[in-house]
Formats: structure tokens, C-alpha cells, sequence
């Protein structure tokens, strides 16, 4: 709670420059209207105006820096009409309707819950593998670095078009590129993890008599605790990511990047920016769910959050 | 292990391309070229109208993107047939993924340059030392032709256009970063207008005009499937409702632009822009019956193969086209 | 059939031999840790090229590797062209304006924690707006040419950076900076010579991430309007051509620069780092 001054004056910080960099960044776009509305701009001519910079232009043409606030395809769009554009999607429409944010997040989050649990579970599973066989550590670890090297959004289309033909559309296709991205960070986060009992403890174990399964689950299991939230929390950010790039090879057709696309697309910047915004809340709004849940587990196991 | 059940589905997929596409005498999928928009009315308004249920089909239209090829889906049996221009199409087969044109509901080509006029371009040879931008996609190719035959390099410099891979909207020609921007006369084009820009602070070149057009939305299937009849007889009913969609559209053009908001799955696509693409589409529709006319095709490949040092195909293609399916489907 | 049982033969004899290798009595040797890896990389290859050939897939769909190591030989000149656009003047320019952004933020939170307390959360929002929404907006503001790019790049790794850096700087004990101050060192002495040396496993963590990140971003951030150079645009444009194995070549290249790039940081890593427990 003591955060929260620091974080509003941030952002308070963070909104001014916002706001004052609205009127540079548009006022090249505005002085071409204005001068179509027969508004006196200086210099006159388009090309002379391209030498120009955005502060240059904007001082001398002060009476057209209003008009770079409510300007209707901005370059910049100013604070106040995004968040009206999110209020409008958010709250002025019906949740099923597909103008409203609400349906396109549920779109975009449905894939990444599950893209995050295959990714997790594969991650787990990788990182067991890795911490008990060497044979894995030494060959499964290097590729599984290179394959985070390697850009999804060139793969994604081959993956959705061989998916496609087996008749596996929709959610599935989405899901499998959003665990691609969210299974790294788990395995490394959980090899650390696994691995971080130090020798005292494991010759505890051994003086108990302890077979390897129950080292695992009496020990190593536990302690990773604290390393797989940190990556969990990674995780879930980067299965959102993924889905939301996994939405341009399946169509574009709905979600967050559906409406970011359409919206630069078609030119209505608002629409981008609001659902860039929403995307953006959407992933912290889970970070925040993960930092509760690992608050109250490590809590209970006795292990404070660092 | 994910290596191995990407082979393994692979295997899977690939071992059942063709016993999908055609598994069901009655279903047909179609792959878009692009994002749900009037372009592509007459496929939603049949689909709307129950033209398609009228001849007795299931008809599933899958949209496109930016990250989608077409002709890939097409190959891994994911759709039945895919829309396409004709120069993409070209290219295709001559990759080794023989597709083939069984109709043409778009006549004329809606391809245009959109240029500022105060950047003193008042012909093709203005357009030496200038920044154009391009799409790519399957897009580049008439526009590559074009400055092949001009004698113009697309290397930039002094001599040379400088090309621009554009994205999907005209914020290059808005913000000057080009020139002159690609723009499709029923879409982009629009948009520049809608941005506030006057129509005589601009100069275009339409490719029609230029004598440089190709062909453009076409209906593709992959070769091996017209020798099976099912296939056939499947394709002929889905043409001739296609055609009736497409007519329709083009009579009715609000209702048509209404048909697509509704499919419209983003929601973020207005009725204006969509009323104003389908009037500008009907002008490319009016004057097909679907039947692709063998002197358009003839003119396309022409085109292709006279781009010189770059040709977009090495060669003629041979049975690149049927009239076997509009044959039927338009008696 | 045959094919498959062929595939399977060589997966398991691949493995065979790295269980071999590993568990053998040379399996510390650094020519058998390298050899390991290696062994995997060339035994899925293998199944690869068996299963692309033996069930005739399209190379529309999926290539063989010997036709991409085809291209790669043919395209050379072509390849160290979009490599240097996109990796040298996209990636790495955003990723070292982006690192010293993060450095000096971190410094400035360092000194106060109210700002601490404020920058993280919200860095951590900016950390998640997503690159396919913010690649077309600075393409909008900065053009097509590598700028926008390593914008894209610069805007990607800050947080992670960040996060590290300000983690590293925490992590000195009082112990430590006590005996700092019965030496009469200030501020940035303290800085200089105790905590930022302190830091740096931290911050070495921190660029680690970024490496891949700023490959993916400058990759990815082409896909929305570039010249006619660049990984992107290539993968992009030649994916509508159809043509996959320059696809896959440029993800080869891909690949071999962010390993390369995670290689070199961590080698520096090893040198400034070597006092570090994980380092022994």
C-alpha cells in the first residue's frame, strides 16, 4: 500500500510527457488539415512544412495546438481520448458484442490460460527431466536457449497451416504457440530452482535415507517455490504475447492483436491504442493475480517473498 | 521431443491432404485473401443469402491476414480453394504447388499509385530518385513488372525508385516518408480521402490505365483435385452460387456492406468504408459472369513475363486455368 | 512405414550415443559438452530430411534441411545483407540505447526509494504492452529504416534490465557498506567500487534476457514496413513467395545470432563476474 504514492506520482510523471508530446508528434498532420479548412499555417507548403520539426512548426502556429488534442487519426493520441475510446469499448458495450474490449480480451485470454498451462506443465516436466538426467541437461538445455532465438512469427504460420489441415483450428493452434514462448522462462526458473537446495540439506536427506522421488517431493519440490513464481510470472506475460502474435496467422479475426491490426489497418489509431492499453492492464491485472497467490503460498510454506 | 510431434503431425497431416479436402461431397472452405471486407461480398452475401444452402453445400469462408499464405493453406489441405491474384497464383506453380484457376469474378484490376502531387510527379519516367511504397505478399509482383519493362531499378539512388515495404496502411503517404504509396482504389485510396486529403493535392496512375494490370481475386484449387468428380461437381454449385453472391453484391451494395459488418469478427470495420469498398468493387466485378476470359489471362502473363531482368515467371504456364467448372456452373 | 522406423532408428541411436557420452568418464571434458548438444541438433535434423523426403511433403509447407542449406550457401551476400540491417544497426542499436536508459534509470531509482517503489510496477506495465501493437506505432512516428526497429528494441529490454539492475544494486549486505563508510567513501565511490561490482552478476542476468528479446523485436518490428533489406522483411516477403527455405535460412541465421550474441555476453559475463559462486 506505501507503493502506491510513488507509483501515482510516476505515473502523473509519465501522463505530463505524454500530454506535452502530443503536439509535436501531431501537429504536421494538423497544419495539412488546417490549411485544407483555410486556416492561416506557416510555412505554406506541405514540403516546406516537412523541414520543419514538430516543436519548430508548433511554435509558430500556436493557435493550431488545440486543435492537436482532438485531432481524429493522431500520430499521438492524447491520454483523454484513449481513455475514452477504452471506456467506450469497455463499458458502452454490450460484453458480447464484438465492439466491446471485454469479448476480445476473453478471445485473446482463453488461449493464453491454456497456452500457460501447457507451457508450464512442459516447462515443469523439461526441468525434472534436465535436474535428474544428464543426458537431458547436456543436450535438451542448449536447444531449448536456441529455440527461444528463433521468431516465432515466422514459425507460428507453418505450425497454424499443418494444425490447419489435421482440422485443428481455433483454440488449440493459439494456445500451442502461446506455451512456446511462456515454457522457457519455467524451465529455467525451475531448473534454478531444483537445483538450489545447497549440500547441507541434500546430505540431510541422505543421512534420512531419503530414495531420490521423495528428495524431490520432501525437498527440491519446495524450495523451488519462490523460482517458479518468479517464472511463472514471466510466463503468463509472455503466453499473452504469444497469443496476441499467434492472432495474425489465424486470421486476425478477433482478440487484442485482431483489433490492433484492423484498427492500424483500417485508420482508426484509437482502436489500436486502446487495445494495446487493454492488452497491457490485462497482463499486469495476472502478474498481480500471480504476486497475491505467491504471497499467500509462501507465506503458508513458511518461506518469506523476497 | 517437440521436433518429434511436429514430424508426427506432419506425417499425420500431410498423409491426409487430399482425403480432406475433399472428404465431404457437400462441404466446401475457402480461404480469403485478406480480412473480412467487401472485397470479398459475394462469398458472405451467398453465404448470408442461403444461396450456398440453396445448392445443398456447407460452406465455411476462412479469413485471411497478414500472416497468412493462401496457397500454403491451400497445400496443406486446410481449405478447399483459396482466392488469389493471378501473378501469386503464377508464382506458385511455378514453386512446385500447381493451383489452378476454375473462375474470375473480378475483371479489372483496382491496383493504383497514389502519389502528391507537390512532389512534381506527372508521369512514370518522374518516378527516378523517388521513394514508392509497396506491399509484398504476392502484391509486388505487378508493380516490379511494371518498372521492368519501364527500365527503371528498383535499387534506389538517383536513376532508381526507392521501394518502401509498406505496411497495411497510408500513414507512409500521410507522414511523407514516401512519396507515393500503393493503394487499392477501394480501399486505401478511400482512406487517404477520409484522412481530409483532397483529391487534387494528389496525382495517380491506375495500373489498368498504364496498360501494366493483372488479374486479381481469382478462384484457385489445387490441380490433382479436378479429376475427382465429387470435387468437381462441388466446386461447379459453389461457383455458380459465388457468381449469384457476387451479383447481388453488386446490386445492393448496402445491404452487401451490412452482410459483412455482420461477419465482420473485430468489430472495429465501419459502414461507410465498407459502402464505399463495395461500390468501388462492383466496378472491378461488373462485366465477369465468373468465366475467366482467356484474352485477360493471356494479357496478365504478358505482363509477367516481360519484366525483364526480374521476371515474376520464367516461363508460359500451361494449364494454369480450366473453364471446366464456369462451364457448368453458368449453363 | 519404412521411413518411420528408419526415423525412429536414428533418434534412438542419437540418444544412445549422448547417453553414452554423458555419462561416460569424459563427460566434463568441454570438447563433450559441446559434443552433446551437437549430437541432438544433427540427430533431429537427420529425422527431419528422412521424414520430409520419405512422405513427399510439399516444400511449400515444409523444406528439407538440405534445400535450406542450399539457399544459405546461394544467398550469402543476401543473408550478411538483412543480418547487418536487422541484427547490427536494429537490434544491437536498440538493445545498447535501451541498456544504458535502464543503467541510468536505475541509478537515479537507486538513490531514491520512492522512485524505486514507483518505476517498478510501472515499468513492469510498459514491460507487457505487447510488440505487435507498439511495432506499428513507432514504424508511424519513426519511419520504415532501422530507427523504428530499434526503438521497437530499446522500448523491449529496458524492463528486464531495469528490474535486474536495481535487484543487483540492492544486493550488497550491511557489512559491506559499512566498511565503505569507516573508509570515507561517498556515494559514488560506494557506487563505483563496491555496489555496482556487486551488481553485476545481476545485471549480466538482465542482458542475457534482452539478447533474445532484442532479436525477436527488430525481427518481428520489419513485419510492419521496412526498406527493402532486413530479416523481417525477408522471412515476410519470401513466406508470400512461398519460398520456405529462405525462410528457414534466415531463421538458421537467426538462431546462430542470438546463440552467438548469448554466448559472447556470457563470456564477458565469465570474465567480470569470476569471483561469483556460479562462476567457480
Amino acid at each position: 500500500m506505501k507503493s502506491v504514492l510513488p507509483i501515482l506520482t510516476v505515473i502523473a510523471a509519465i501522463l505530463l510527457f505524454w500530454v506535452v508530446c502530443v503536439v509535436p508528434m501531431n501537429i504536421h498532420l494538423v497544419a495539412d488539415q488546417a490549411q485544407r479548412d483555410e486556416l492561416i499555417v506557416t510555412p505554406e507548403t506541405p514540403s516546406a512544412r516537412q523541414d520543419v520539426s514538430g516543436v519548430g512548426l508548433a511554435l509558430r502556429n500556436t493557435h493550431l495546438i488545440p486543435l492537436t488534442y482532438n485531432f481524429v487519426r493522431p500520430n499521438l493520441p492524447s491520454p483523454h481520448q484513449v481513455a475514452g475510446e477504452m471506456y467506450n469499448t469497455i463499458f458502452g458495450q454490450k460484453i458480447t458484442s464484438k465492439r466491446s474490449l471485454v469479448y476480445h480480451g476473453w478471445v485473446t485470454l482463453a488461449p493464453t490460460l491454456l497456452g500457460f498451462l501447457i507451457g508450464t506443465s512442459l516447462g515443469i516436466f523439461l526441468a525434472v527431466g534436465i535436474v535428474y538426467s544428464r543426458v537431458m541437461d547436456l543436450s535438451v538445455m542448449p536447444w531449448a536457449i536456441v529455440s527461444q532465438t528463433i521468431p516465432i512469427l515466422a514459425l507460428a504460420p507453418m505450425v497454424i497451416v499443418v494444425l490447419g489441415s489435421m482440422g485443428i483450428q481455433g483454440l488449440f493452434p493459439k494456445s500451442l504457440i502461446s506455451a512456446y514462448l511462456s515454457f522457457f522462462p519455467v524451465v529455467v526458473g525451475m531448473v534454478k530452482g531444483l537445483r538450489s537446495p545447497d549440500a547441507m540439506q541434500l546430505d540431510l536427506l541422505r543421512t534420512y535415507n531419503a530414495s531420490k522421488s521423495q528428495g524431490f517431493w520432501a525437498l527440491r519440490l519446495p524450495a523451488s517455490a519462490p523460482y517458479l513464481f518468479a517464472s511463472l510470472k514471466i510466463g503468463i506475460s509472455a503466453s499473452l504475447v504469444g497469443t496476441i502474435v499467434a492472432e495474425l496467422p489465424t486470421g486476425a479475426r478477433a482478440g487484442f492483436g485482431a483489433r490492433m491490426l484492423v484498427g492500424d489497418q483500417y485508420g482508426q489509431p484509437l482502436v489500436s491504442w486502446a487495445a494495446l492499453f487493454a492488452a497491457a492492464i490485462t497482463a499486469a491485472a495476472l502478474v498481480g493475480i500471480f504476486s497475491l497467490i505467491e504471497r499467500i503460498t509462501l507465506k503458508r510454506m513458511g518461506m518469506a517473498a523476497t | 521431443m517437440k521436433k518429434m510431434m511436429m514430424a508426427a503431425a506432419l506425417a499425420v497431416g500431410l498423409g491426409g491432404t487430399t482425403a480432406f479436402a475433399d472428404g465431404h461431397a457437400n462441404t466446401v472452405t475457402l480461404q480469403l485473401q485478406w480480412v473480412t471486407q467487401a472485397q470479398f461480398a459475394g462469398y458472405y452475401v451467398a453465404l448470408d443469402k442461403g444461396y450456398y444452402e440453396a445448392e445443398g453445400l456447407d460452406v465455411t469462408i476462412l479469413a485471411g491476414g497478414p500472416d497468412i499464405a493462401p496457397p500454403q493453406v491451400l497445400a496443406g489441405g486446410g481449405a478447399d480453394a483459396m482466392l488469389n491474384w493471378m501473378p501469386s497464383a503464377l508464382a506458385a506453380r511455378e514453386k512446385g504447388l500447381p493451383v489452378v484457376n476454375i473462375a474470375q469474378p473480378f475483371k479489372t484490376s483496382g491496383l493504383m499509385l497514389t502519389c502528391w502531387k507537390d512532389t512534381g510527379i506527372t508521369s512514370v519516367a518522374d518516378f527516378k530518385g523517388k521513394t514508392i511504397g509497396v506491399w509484398f505478399f504476392g502484391n509486388e509482383y505487378p508493380f516490379l513488372s511494371w518498372m521492368s519493362q519501364e527500365g527503371i531499378s528498383t535499387d534506389g539512388g538517383e536513376d532508381g525508385v526507392t521501394v518502401l515495404k509498406q505496411g497495411f496502411n497510408v500513414d507512409p503517404l500521410l507522414n511523407r516518408e514516401a512519396d507515393c504509396i500503393s493503394t487499392m482504389t477501394y480501399n486505401e485510396y478511400g482512406q487517404v480521402l477520409d484522412a481530409g486529403v483532397n483529391p487534387d493535392e494528389l496525382v495517380t496512375f491506375k495500373y489498368e490505365e498504364q496498360g501494366v494490370a493483372t488479374l486479381e481475386d481469382g478462384i484457385y484449387v489445387l490441380e490433382e483435385n479436378l479429376d475427382d468428380p465429387v470435387f468437381v461437381d462441388k466446386m461447379v454449385r459453389f461457383v455458380r452460387a459465388s457468381m449469384a453472391g457476387w451479383k447481388y453484391a453488386e446490386a445492393n451494395p448496402e445491404e452487401a456492406a451490412g452482410i459483412i459488418l455482420d461477419n465482420d469478427e473485430t468489430g472495429a470495420q465501419t459502414e461507410a468504408a465498407q459502402v464505399r469498398m463495395m461500390g468501388e468493387i462492383a466496378k472491378l466485378t461488373a462485366g465477369s459472369n465468373g468465366a475467366l476470359d482467356p484474352a485477360d489471362y493471356e494479357r496478365t502473363v504478358a505482363t509477367l513475363l516481360a519484366g525483364g531482368s526480374d521476371p515474376v515467371i520464367s516461363a508460359a504456364p500451361e494449364g494454369a486455368w480450366t473453364h471446366a467448372i464456369t462451364d457448368q456452373a453458368l449453363n | 512405414m519404412m521411413a518411420t522406423v528408419a526415423a525412429l532408428l536414428v533418434w534412438g541411436a542419437g540418444w544412445w550415443l549422448n547417453v553414452r557420452l554423458a555419462t561416460g568418464p569424459h563427460s566434463d571434458r568441454p570438447v563433450v559438452r559441446a559434443l552433446i548438444p551437437a549430437i541432438f541438433g544433427i540427430t533431429v535434423i537427420l529425422v527431419w530430411e528422412l521424414l520430409v523426403w520419405a512422405f513427399e511433403i510439399n516444400p511449400v509447407i515444409l523444406p528439407a534441411p538440405s534445400s535450406i542449406a542450399e539457399r544459405i550457401l546461394v544467398e550469402g551476400p543476401r543473408l550478411w545483407a538483412d543480418f547487418q540491417q536487422t541484427i547490427i544497426k536494429g537490434a544491437m542499436t536498440g538493445y545498447v540505447f535501451g541498456g544504458l536508459a535502464a543503467f541510468g534509470v536505475a541509478i537515479l531509482a537507486d538513490r531514491s526509494d520512492f522512485l524505486t517503489r514507483g518505476i517498478l510496477p510501472v515499468g513492469s506495465f510498459m514491460a507487457a504492452l505487447p510488440i505487435v501493437g507498439t511495432a506499428p506505432i513507432f514504424v508511424k512516428w519513426l519511419g520504415s529504416d532501422w530507427e523504428s526497429k530499434a526503438a521497437v528494441v530499446a522500448v523491449m529490454v529496458f524492463f528486464p534490465i531495469l528490474v535486474n539492475t536495481v535487484a543487483g544494486l540492492k544486493d550488497t549486505s550491511a557489512m559491506q557498506r559499512d566498511l565503505m563508510r569507516t573508509y570515507g567513501a561517498g556515494y559514488w565511490p560506494t557506487l563505483l567500487k563496491l555496489r555496482l561490482p556487486a551488481a553485476m552478476p545481476f545485471i549480466f542476468n538482465g542482458l542475457k534476457i534482452a539478447t533474445t528479446l532484442a532479436l525477436i523485436g527488430a525481427i518481428v518490428a520489419e513485419f510492419f514496413g521496412s526498406p527493402t533489406v532486413g530479416m523481417g522483411f525477408r522471412i515476410s516477403t519470401s513466406f508470400g513467395q512461398l519460398a520456405l527455405d529462405m525462410v528457414w535460412a534466415e531463421i538458421v541465421i537467426a538462431a546462430l545470432a542470438g546463440s552467438g550474441f548469448y554466448g559472447a555476453i556470457t563470456l564477458i559475463e565469465k570474465r567480470v563476474t569470476f569471483w561469483h559462486p556460479s562462476q567457480r
